[in-house]
């Protein structure tokens, strides 16, 4: 009789232990689909990842003020940094 | 005897909690790999800087662009011109372009403007946030360009990328 419950025992620890490997499974794979869903590449997150941040369409606009000594600067870039979208 | 048959059943249970982490293993890295980047906002941007690499240099249109006071450029050979190619594998076109080109006199009529590609994708501009992520992603670009008679031009580039398919699941 006594030998039968130390044996009840063991099982137990065993099913716990079981249960507890395939929940941490089950919450690593839950983890991993979520943080599938936030990857994204976008130019901002590179621009921080790089020294040199360079905006080769504002350096247009720039050598352009440059060239025209600073000509309607002031409501040119009024007009390109006006959100319309 | 008994022992024995105690130690068989635990090998067989450490063979099944083996396969059962291998095979939790493999599912964490094929959810995560199998899901694609979403690089439709880089490519609409990369575009954008394309298309006004193809304008304008260092600070004047570009000569191909503009010559002795009238635009070569149109919406046939916009893409010929600027070395771009819009064809995809799909059956629907994936790309759109429109500049728009003003005058600093008048800013509110262009006095060029060039379109080119799937007209159907700009309706996805008017809705761009994470909540709608299979709509066709937008990039607007603007900036200022002289010509050789230092006249002042204001040019607003438009690029819409889909691509859905390969980007979103």
């Amino acid at each position: 009789m006594l030998n039968k419950k130390a044996q009840i025992g063991e099982t137990l620890t065993w099913i716990i232990a079981t249960l507890i490997i395939i929940g941490v499974l089950v919450l690593f794979i839950y983890s991993s689909s979520l943080l599938a869903k936030t990857k994204s590449l976008n130019i901002l997150e590179l621009k921080m990842d790089s020294s040199e941040e360079v905006n080769w369409v504002e350096a247009k606009t720039s050598f352009a003020h440059i060239k025209s000594n600073n000509l309607n600067k002031e409501i040119i870039d009024n007009w390109i940094n006006k959100n319309e979208k | 005897m008994n022992k024995k048959g105690a130690e068989k059943i635990l090998s067989v249970y450490w063979f099944v909690i083996l396969i059962l982490v291998a095979g939790g293993v493999f599912a964490m890295v094929y959810l995560f790999y199998n899901h694609p980047y979403d690089i439709r906002d880089l490519e609409a941007d990369i575009l954008s800087n394309k298309i006004a690499d193809c304008l304008s240099e260092k600070g004047y249109l570009k000569s191909k662009i503009f010559y002795q006071g009238s635009f070569s450029l149109s919406s046939e050979n916009f893409l010929n011109k600027c070395n771009l190619n819009f064809e995809s594998k799909e059956e629907e076109p994936q790309y759109y372009s429109e500049i728009q080109i003003y005058l600093f006199e008048n800013l509110n009529n262009p006095i060029l403007e060039i379109l080119n590609g799937n007209k159907n994708l700009i309706s996805s501009c008017e809705i761009q946030n994470e909540n709608y992520q299979k709509l066709a992603k937008c990039s607007e670009k603007k900036f200022y360009t002289l010509d050789a008679e230092n006249n002042q031009y204001l040019i607003k580039i438009l690029s819409i990328v889909r691509k859905t398919e390969k980007n979103v699941k």
